[in-house]
């Protein structure tokens, strides 16, 4: 496999390899915080996880990964959010994150090895936390954007299948979008209420503006802790989105958190296991498919309200 | 990024250039400006290379930037197939070209060659030379291997009814004694029953490297390039890394086990391959008179470790400072210092250095062509023992740093510096020595003695006296003037006596201010006598005394 095939689509603008003075008309003595242009990103599917703070980001992710890893993928998963606690059920520990990890080489990157910000967890999957600014500070778009250019120059793009970004939830800034420059399907998850749904509306909007440069677009719905999907489905059908899987409320999801594992690590084998092992091997074949891709459009507020808000 | 005027690494497409340089049947196509071209003459002039670096320049000049650049690299990675037709191509741009944004990579890629053609992205404003070539070689291991790549389960078996066989990874064009290394390291890993199968990228050819993943395991000879390739190889074909750099007779034996550890032999038996002089000095009686003295190493990473590993524990020196200047391998470098109880010193601005080298005030400085000149500035001695590099790294004879040899060749290298230290020493000690007197000539043969009291007179002129020149040298290495000169010189000297302040005045220096002049340390010696000798000038003095001496002393120092 020779790297001068067909390579993925890029946007026009590539200036990444720049430091940000020069070109981005801070003018001489000034530094603003800009958002990275992407890498190019060659090999690995790169997918981001959307959804309202609490639905179950990084418990989909991690078992997502997990899923692939045991379908024989080689996956990275990228917790993007401050808490660092994406990987955890992973790796069974708190890994250290991607600023943690600079801030200790006084941020002279290029010190840094893979295994200092890379580390290995359940079925082999890669687990990375970038960590984030302090609370009410910096940017933690900048954050993913110095992690993505890390795993690119540390060559881990290039032999991995499958890229997760688990992103933070309850922001909504730069560090919010800034995975979106990199992914090619975002995938949303939620459950079945109206605030998730309202969460969900948003982000459909973030994406689609997003997908004016960049490649992204919407990959699907993951209907989370649910039993009814009527909401969901009110939404999806009206907006042209797919629901990719629903992940019934079992109460041994929260358990495996609990035991610091993902399910397919979960000892025992009763049938509300086996039903959630299954659920999230059924994703995992579903992400694999490349659904979606279709430009969504959201609706407006007042839309959303009439649909949902006064049942 | 800041401007100097001087530095340890060139950008990254220079590393590129030691990489495809070093190897066959390799072409690499760099997207640059006319200016660009300097480069070959690293490769020509340092090195004095047989052929000019296989690269082929788009060499835009600023009338093209309006038109059609990318154009440009087209056309230029076509007919640089077709004149070289090697068996891959590389792809890049410059630091100048990659402002212009024409992705040379991908416009290379687009012409369909019949040949692997491997863009190369080596962001010019972030990273440098090292690891530019590392980059680059990892591009060509992994296009080229990735092919022969078995399935991510298999198993390595190990090497049964045959002699093991290992590559040496990282030796590259205009390396610090690369070649010989590696004659050195394949003799030794010979006689302990390991064969080289390629070494690379230095000699290899793309069909070479494309058969790297059929050895049992890797010999990283040079981390700064080739471990990123290495660990890949260990990834992707399972082949176990020997990451000991040999430099040194400790590190040596240490990679002897290491190798035979990895390799399934046996590593007594294996050690018997290491012979080394080092028992000779070891045991020789004098063999301690160098103990202790203070000596500041400074380099890329590894040779810069090496070097105060060997300087240390077997050579008994006392490493004051240790520092290097490429980054992505500066955590070894602080790890060595910690053990050493020094401060690692990790910059690339020579002048940084020059001040932690006039702090530390070593007697011995082990370190680049940079770290030479400042040595010679500060009249400290040095030997260089890393990239960058000089012609004068480039001799004749065998000269490796690895292996048995290498250590003796450091051990060479190291030492004379300081015996001319010694003698200077001594030269200093006895320079009030009857014998050795200014008036003394050169020769113990009547015929070249010159005509008595005035041989002072005909002394060279202060300006041309050099370092360890000083005192009974001097009078040593004046030619003996012949008879007449030196009455002529005299006088020449009585006459200006009644002067103003004339520029072209030959200064005189009475007997005692020669003396004190003596006792300053040389290497600060001829600024304290240029000084004084302006203060001299300035004073409207023809002849210099113990209190012109201190007077100029005290009017430059209250300054």
């Amino acid at each position: 496999m020779s790297t001068n095939g067909a390579l993925p689509v890029v946007p026009p603008v590539r200036g990444k390899d720049q430091v940000g003075k020069d070109e981005t008309g801070d003018g001489e003595g000034s530094l603003q915080v800009h958002m990275d242009v992407p890498e190019e990103t060659q090999g690995a599917m790169i997918l981001a996880i959307y959804g309202k703070g609490g639905i179950g980001k990084s418990t989909t992710s991690s078992n997502l990964s997990a899923a692939l890893a045991l379908k024989g993928k080689r996956v990275l998963q990228v917790g993007c959010d401050p808490k660092h606690d994406s990987t955890f059920t992973l790796t069974r520990t708190m890994i250290p994150t991607v600023i943690d990890t600079l801030a200790e080489v006084d941020f002279h990157a290029e010190e840094l090895r893979p295994e200092d910000f890379v580390h290995e967890g359940y079925a082999g999957v890669m687990c990375v936390e970038t960590g984030g600014p302090p609370a009410g500070t910096g940017c933690g778009g900048y954050v993913v954007g110095q992690t993505v250019k890390l795993l690119k120059q540390h060559h881990l793009l290039e032999d991995t299948d499958v890229v997760i970004f688990d992103v933070l939830g309850d922001v909504v800034c730069g560090g919010f979008a800034a995975p979106l420059q990199h992914a090619e399907r975002a995938f949303i998850v939620t459950a079945n209420d109206f605030d998730s749904i309202f969460a969900m509306n948003r982000i459909v909007a973030a994406i689609k503006a997003k997908s004016k440069n960049y490649k992204v677009r919407v990959g699907g719905v993951i209907a989370n802790r649910s039993n009814a999907t009527d909401q969901v489905d009110r939404f999806t059908s009206r907006v042209g989105l797919d629901t990719l899987q629903v992940v019934p409320d079992l109460d041994v999801i929260r358990r495996s958190r609990l035991s610091k594992c993902t399910l397919f690590e979960m000892e025992g084998d009763s049938p509300e296991l086996e039903a959630a092992r299954n659920a999230y091997l059924a994703l995992a074949d579903a992400v694999l498919a490349k659904p979606g891709g279709q430009d969504v459009s959201p609706l407006g507020d007042a839309e959303i309200f009439n649909l949902l808000g006064f049942d | 990024m800041e401007l100097t005027i001087w530095t340890y690494e060139g950008p990254p497409h220079v590393g590129a250039m030691r990489v495809a340089t070093g190897m066959k049947d390799l072409h690499y196509v760099l997207h640059a400006p006319q200016g660009d071209t300097y480069a070959d003459l690293l490769f020509t002039m340092i090195e004095r290379r047989d052929h000019r670096p296989p690269v082929t320049y788009t060499t835009f000049q600023a009338q093209d930037l309006g038109g059609d650049t990318a154009g440009l690299v087209k056309e230029a990675t076509q007919a640089a197939y077709e004149r070289f037709r090697p068996q891959a191509l590389l792809v890049g741009a410059s630091c100048t070209a990659e402002l212009i944004q024409d992705d040379p990579g991908n416009l290379a890629g687009s012409l369909g060659l019949p040949v692997p053609v491997i863009p190369l992205e080596l962001p010019a404003y972030q990273r440098k030379e090292n690891w530019g070539a590392s980059e680059t070689f990892y591009q060509i291991v992994r296009t080229l291997c990735l092919p022969h790549a078995p399935p991510p389960t298999w198993r390595r078996p190990p090497p049964e009814g045959r002699r093991p066989v290992c590559n040496l990874l990282g030796p590259t064009a205009l390396g610090f004694r690369h070649r010989d290394d590696i004659r050195e390291v394949s003799s030794l890993l010979d006689r302990m029953g390991v064969d080289v199968g390629v070494v690379a990228p230095l000699g290899a050819s793309p069909a070479d490297v494309a058969r790297l993943g059929e050895a049992d395991f890797n010999v990283v000879l040079y981390p700064e390039v080739g471990r990123t390739a290495a660990s890949w190889l260990k990834r992707t074909f399972k082949q176990p890394m020997v990451e000991t750099v040999p430099i040194g007779v400790g590190a040596t034996r240490d990679f002897v086990r290491e190798v035979a550890g990895v390799a399934g032999l046996d590593a007594d038996g294996a050690l018997e391959a290491v012979t080394t002089r080092l028992p000779w000095y070891s045991r020789s009686v004098d063999s301690n008179y160098l103990t202790d003295k203070r000596v500041f190493v400074f380099g890329d990473a590894t040779h810069a470790v090496a070097a105060a590993r060997v300087a240390s524990e077997e050579m008994g020196f006392k490493v004051v400072g240790l520092g290097a200047y490429n980054r992505e391998f500066a955590r070894e470098v602080r790890a060595a210092a910690r053990k050493l109880g020094v401060e690692p010193l990790i910059t690339d601005d020579y002048l940084e250095v020059e001040e932690a080298i006039q702090e530390a005030a070593p007697e011995l400085v082990l370190g680049t062509q940079m770290e030479r000149h400042i040595a010679k500035r500060l009249g400290t001695f040095c030997a260089v023992i890393s990239a960058p590099v000089h012609v004068e790294d480039f001799p004749a004879r065998y000269s490796p740093q690895m292996g048995p040899e290498g250590a003796n060749v450091l051990f060479d290298t190291w030492v004379h510096p300081l015996m001319m230290g010694l003698e200077e020493h001594l030269l200093g000690m006895f320079q009030d020595d009857f014998e050795f007197g200014n008036d003394r000539s050169p020769s113990h043969l009547a015929a070249a003695r010159p005509s008595s009291t005035n041989g002072r007179a005909a002394e060279a002129p202060p300006e041309s006296e050099d370092l360890g020149k000083e005192g009974a040298t001097v009078a040593a290495s004046t030619p003996a003037a012949p008879d007449g000169a030196a009455p002529e010189a005299g006088e020449a000297r009585a006459t200006s006596t009644s002067a103003p302040t004339p520029a072209g005045t030959e200064l005189v220096w009475d007997d005692e201010a020669q003396a004190e002049l003596r006792k300053i340390p040389f290497f600060v010696r001829k600024k304290a006598r240029r000084n004084t000798e302006a203060f001299a000038r300035q004073q409207g003095l023809t002849e210099i005394s113990v209190e012109t001496l201190y007077e100029a002393k005290a009017h430059f120092g209250s300054r």
